[in-house]
């Protein structure tokens, strides 16, 4: 337990180097592409004095360079990421509202890729080079080979333009009419699309790596001792095989939580989904550079936090593998 | 005599690439795979001949043609403003290939050199190296990548754009080839012929680059052709969300000019996102397969 905590420490001193260098990272290559106030009077924003003077005043543009990251570095201390450019909201308060929204649609998918993905990539390495085997093989090499987005373009024109029976875009109705007749309903039913769409492409990934760790693992020694005592088939695919041929995903579910943080930014824009990928998108088009820089930073410790926690789990789901 | 030295000799022109070959030739999805590539490859460099349009000509809107579905005319149709999308997809082929290809090529070379380095050099050094890596592999590359090609969009000179993206793309994505061949470097650089080369007085440099690499290069050719396939993607990915060259035929940008009007014109976003999976589907079936026939533990 000690060897434990002396490791969670020594993990959250390492992220503090590494959040320095990412901030650092997009500080100075922000710096090197012009001074704000030329980004944003080159861009699409026609800005006023108003905000031409806090861009100056935040950024401490009268100041060195060197003196202007010390500043930033200073107020993302403090939780000031400023004040967005076009809504005048500050930017610390957004992020928790859309990572919210980013967050439950991204679980959503990733419980029901797995929730599909693991039976069926079981049930194909079960059945090798059968026709079965060959079709979910199949439409899971078609499912990472997909731009999610266009996948997610296509069933907006099949489920919301041509069949008329789901939501094209949003998280829920707001003050128009609402689907299904009820609040929770109206978002279930906005929740569905874009969750399909995501999960698809996780769930493919996903079948793969069960699929081929599964092959891998049936040819071993202890899985026929384990039949030969005579458990049922179903308790030595599901019980003793699964166990070793799970830990990888975790792997994988870490890198999908990892990017699913960044927000998927083109398939929640395809859905106009009020998420983090949403917003990063259309504040960087809109060159709102503090909305940008801000999301930059949070969502990249977010993701190293995750990334300490997910090595955590390790220990937990596998002993094999021992913190130290 | 002779029939036993003929036979050796034949046994010995079975080089590894022959061999590798002659798996991969079994292999049907991986036929299929390099099938789809090279038939792309072809449309990409033979083009001009098949695009009746030069890139984002609006040509069509002129001949009252603006906004058609596919027909023999328009194979692919035509997008609202004019533009032919069949011809646009062809000249996307030939910018999305480029994309793909290069981008790779830098990430490639930059993650065999830094992932080398990190595996050869003292352990201290090795580790700081590590660190960097790590931080490229954990951190949301697609939200910076994003970021920059804005930035530094503004600033490119015109015709330029598609190269800063392949700049982008290659600076971000070589972590992962680097994690691959840092492992690899420790599995050889125990090896007898790495101390033969040592004991000679070899420079280091000489021995990590001249000898050790070359001996670890399998793995890396099956990561790069994954990565094309990637890179294909992620370009996709930025010009369809509007952060790529305006004024280059990309597939994203058709997509993109597409699903402001998808709920009436579906073909224009249909088509170009449809070449995409095909080709990115190649790009993996390609990699897969030479995954399968390069990997020794498999060898008959």
């Amino acid at each position: 337990m000690a060897g434990l905590i002396s490791y969670v420490i020594r993990r959250i001193l390492f992220m503090i180097p590494v959040i320095l260098g990412i901030t650092a990272l997009v500080f100075f290559v922000t710096a090197a592409a012009g001074n704000p106030v030329d980004i944003v009077r080159g861009g699409l924003l026609h800005p006023n004095n108003a905000t031409i003077n806090y861009l100056i005043s935040f950024y401490h543009l009268d100041q060195p360079v060197y003196l202007r990251f010390g500043y930033y570095v200073w107020n993302l201390m403090h939780f000031n990421l400023g004040v967005s450019l076009q809504t005048h909201v500050p930017v610390a308060t957004s992020i928790g509202r859309w990572t919210w929204t980013t967050f439950y649609l991204q679980l959503s998918s990733l419980a029901l890729s797995l929730a599909i993905g693991i039976p069926v990539g079981v049930y194909s390495a079960k059945h090798q080079y059968t026709k079965r085997d060959y079709t979910i093989t199949s439409i899971a090499i078609f499912g990472y080979s997909m731009p999610t987005f266009w996948l997610g373009i296509m069933l907006i024109i099949v489920f919301a333009f041509y069949l008329k029976v789901l939501p094209f875009g949003g998280a829920s109705a707001g003050a128009l009419a609402q689907w299904w007749g009820g609040p929770i309903q109206d978002q279930i039913a906005h929740l569905i699309l874009p969750m399909v769409t995501l999960a698809y492409v996780e769930m493919a990934t996903f079948v793969r790596l069960i699929r081929g760790n599964m092959l891998e693992v049936l040819r071993q020694d202890y899985v026929l001792a384990a039949q030969a005592s005579g458990l049922s088939d179903f308790k030595v695919t599901y019980k003793h095989a699964l166990k070793n041929a799970i830990t990888p995903i975790i792997t994988l579910v870490g890198l999908t939580i990892a990017s699913a943080l960044g927000g998927a930014p083109a398939t929640e824009t395809v859905f106009t989904w009020p998420g983090l990928g949403y917003y990063f998108t259309q504040a960087a088009l809109a060159l709102d550079i503090t909305v940008v820089e801000g999301l930059t930073v949070v969502i990249t410790v977010m993701v190293l936090i995750a990334n300490v926690m997910l090595d955590l789990l390790y220990g937990v789901v596998d002993p094999r593998v021992r913190v130290t | 005599m002779p029939q036993k030295a003929k036979d050796t000799k034949r046994r010995r022109s079975a080089t590894q690439a022959a061999v590798a070959w002659r798996r991969f030739k079994r292999n049907k999805s991986a036929l299929i795979g390099l099938a789809i590539v090279g038939a792309f490859i072809l449309l990409g460099a033979f083009g001009p001949l098949f695009a009746a349009y030069p890139p984002r000509s609006t040509a069509s809107l002129f001949l009252g043609q603006a906004h058609e579905a596919p027909s023999w005319a328009h194979p692919f149709g035509t997008e609202p403003t004019g533009v032919d999308v069949f011809s646009d997809s062809i000249w996307g082929t030939r910018n999305d290939l480029y994309v793909g290809l290069v981008a790779t090529l830098i990430a490639t070379v930059l993650g065999v050199a830094i992932g080398a380095v990190a595996g050869y050099a003292r352990s201290s050094i090795g580790a700081v190296i590590l660190a960097i890596i790590q931080v490229f592999f954990v951190i949301p590359v697609l939200l910076l990548i994003l970021l920059f090609a804005r930035l530094f969009l503004l600033q490119v000179v015109a015709g330029y754009g598609l190269t800063m993206i392949v700049l982008i793309l290659g600076l971000f994505g070589w972590s992962g080839i680097a994690f691959v061949v840092r492992g690899e470097i420790f599995r050889v650089k125990e090896l007898e012929f790495v101390q033969a080369e040592k004991a000679l007085g070899a420079s280091n440099f000489r021995i990590l680059f001249r000898h050790i690499v070359p001996n670890i290069l399998t793995p890396v050719i099956v990561l790069a052709t994954l990565a094309i396939a990637g890179n294909i993607i992620t370009e996709v990915v930025i010009s369809f969300l509007g952060f790529g060259d305006p004024n280059t035929a990309t597939w994203g940008l058709i997509i993109n000019d597409g699903f402001r009007y998808v709920s009436v014109y579906w073909w224009v976003s249909f088509f170009p996102g449809l070449m995409t999976v095909i080709l990115v589907l190649g790009f993996n079936l390609l990699g897969d397969g030479l995954s399968d026939a390069l990997n020794p533990r498999l060898r008959e």
